[in-house]
């Protein structure tokens, strides 16, 4: 069996008297897409550090692929690929200069294929790439950062808010890119603000409040939480039944038009619609943002 | 394959370039402008002159020190303890010293450190650029002097000896080294490189203005013993005394401890 991605087990982490984080246990396995949720300082980015051996975990452990992150940080630095939050590259450099910088302290040879692919990808021109960085903009540093992250197709990537700066044309083609990586095995752990991004990339999300753990899921069931939105409206005036069926909650009701929330099968809505003068069904799937957002409210 | 360390030393001695090349023209510059400067004094009697116009007391109070004003070697190896000499090695010492700090506060750090880099080998990569570039200055101002001697100086003019001048740039050197030792443990423990230079600075001029007061202020002279400039006797070596090799072994351990500090502090903090 493959060992996991990433293995946290009871990791802690404070700074002097504030904990940022608390008992994080949590288990990325290999192939999997993974968010990393979080409002500001809930430690998402303690957490990638110290996967990165950046920061020293206060307590529990943090492992890659089986290898402890802080006995054996080279092995594990050299299976991952980093994107970080704010890519510190100098701006008297060139862009061209970073990449070959990074690819040396690597280790490990750079398809030129692979690279001309993720430039012509991400719209890096060959120009731009000459030009020092302090004269890139916000966005362009962004496709630098992933292109260094990509550049040796690792086996894992973290990346810490990806699509920060990008415009939407560059955030497809950065979710092609995260996609293809998933078609070949790669593991991807991101941590986002972005819900919608994380619905549509992520398998799997763990959301941190307060430097706690308090959601770990598959993205689909997380969905479920919220229950699907449902609208009927009928072609003539119609009472309300005495009870719900089991799952079905109303939201709003009238004569016309009933609001329900319907956690699980629809079959015993549709059994009570049966005999009523319904004009029109709407059926709305749940999005992530609804429940996550509950999670963020109830933040401390 | 080349380690990490050469990897990023190549790296930061090319994004400095500009200004190593900038500043080993200026000191390069200036040991040939004094060999000028001397040649010019001899040949019209100008230390002649310079001596009478220092009133007897000075003279005696100045001591060998005397030599560096009034005699052609003087003139010619005042390059080598010049305060704005010793300021450009120290500064410079202190600004490559403190790249640690930098990139922490870039977070180029992040970037270099997610890959399979050891810390230690920033650190290693610092104290690499650090020896090298002020084996650089050296050899710059010491063929400067060289040049500047062999082209335009009378042939049978008294020269400070290969030695003397071998034994001057050692002595410059020790205390730069000690005083980039102690900028590297200070990066490897602050977030910000302004805080690792400016401390050091202010540190190093402290010192400084402590061994000038002690020279002439006998109850300063306890508390000087703690200044590496302590250690930094130039004038003795032009009174024609022999280098004190203990004092550069003193000044070059107080720069390897501050290094070992760095290595120490560097790979056990967070980042």
């Amino acid at each position: 069996m493959n060992a996991p991605a990433i293995r946290l087990e009871h990791l802690g982490k404070r700074y002097g008297r504030v904990a940022a984080l608390r008992d994080v246990s949590l288990t990325v396995e290999q192939g999997e897409v993974f968010g990393f949720l979080g409002l500001n300082g809930a430690g998402k980015t303690t957490t990638i550090r110290i996967l990165l051996d950046l920061v020293h975990p206060t307590s529990g452990r943090a492992a890659i692929f089986d290898l402890d992150c802080q006995a054996r940080g080279l092995e594990v630095r050299a299976r991952l690929g980093y994107l970080p939050g704010e890519p510190g590259f100098y701006g008297d450099m060139t862009g061209d200069a970073t990449l070959d910088l990074l690819g040396t302290l690597a280790g490990q040879r750079v398809d030129p294929a692979r690279h001309a692919m993720l430039i012509d990808r991400l719209e890096l021109a060959r120009a731009d790439l000459r030009r020092p960085i302090r004269e890139y903009s916000t966005g362009m540093k962004r496709k630098l950062g992933i292109v260094q992250a990509f550049h040796s197709d690792p086996p894992l990537l973290v990346l810490d808010e990806p699509t920060e700066g990008l415009d939407p044309l560059m955030q497809d083609a950065f979710y092609d890119l995260l996609a293809e990586s998933r078609a070949r095995g790669r593991t991807v752990f991101m941590s986002s603000h972005v819900l919608p991004e994380v619905e549509r990339v992520c398998d799997r999300i763990g959301l941190l409040r307060g430097g706690e753990l308090v959601l770990l899921s598959p993205v689909q069931d997380v969905r479920t939480l919220a229950g699907r939105r449902v609208r009927v409206t009928f072609g003539a005036d119609v009472a309300a039944p005495p009870s719900w069926p089991e799952g079905c909650e109303a939201v709003s009701v009238s004569p016309r038009t009933w609001d329900l929330r319907v956690r699980g099968e629809l079959g015993a809505v549709v059994s009570l619609l049966g005999t009523r003068p319904v004009a029109d069904l709407d059926v709305q799937m749940p999005h992530l943002e609804e429940v996550l957002k509950k999670y963020y409210a109830n933040a401390p | 394959m080349r380690s990490s360390a050469v990897v990023l030393a190549v790296h930061s001695v090319r994004r400095m370039r500009a200004v190593l090349i900038a500043i080993a023209l200026v000191l390069g510059g200036f040991q040939f402008l004094l060999t000028q400067v001397a040649a010019f004094l001899l040949r019209r009697g100008g230390f002649g002159v310079i001596s009478s116009f220092i009133p007897d007391f000075m003279q005696n109070f100045a001591g060998p020190s005397m030599l560096a004003f009034t005699s052609f070697e003087g003139v010619v190896a005042f390059g080598y303890f010049h305060p704005m000499v010793l300021s450009a090695h120290v500064g410079l010492a202190i600004a490559i010293a403190t790249e640690p700090a930098a990139e922490v506060e870039t977070r180029f750090a992040d970037l270099t450190l997610a890959r399979s880099v050891a810390r230690h080998e920033l650190i290693t990569r610092t104290v690499f650029v650090l020896v090298w570039s002020e084996l650089v200055m050296l050899l710059v101002m010491m063929l400067s002097t060289w040049a500047g001697l062999a082209c335009c100086t009378p042939a049978d003019t008294p020269r400070p000896g290969a030695a003397t001048i071998r034994s001057l740039a050692i002595l410059l050197g020790a205390i730069t080294l000690c005083w980039g030792g102690l900028a590297l443990a200070a990066a490897a423990r602050v977030k910000r490189r302004s805080t690792a230079s400016g401390g050091i600075a202010v540190a190093a001029l402290a010192a400084f203005l402590l061994d000038y007061l002690a020279r002439i202020w006998d109850p300063a002279k306890v508390v000087a013993r703690f200044s590496p400039f302590r250690y930094f006797e130039p004038m003795s070596l032009l009174a024609g005394g022999q280098l004190e090799w203990r004092s550069v072994a003193v000044m070059l351990a107080i720069g390897a401890a501050g290094a070992t500090a760095g290595y120490i502090m560097f790979s056990r903090r967070d980042l």
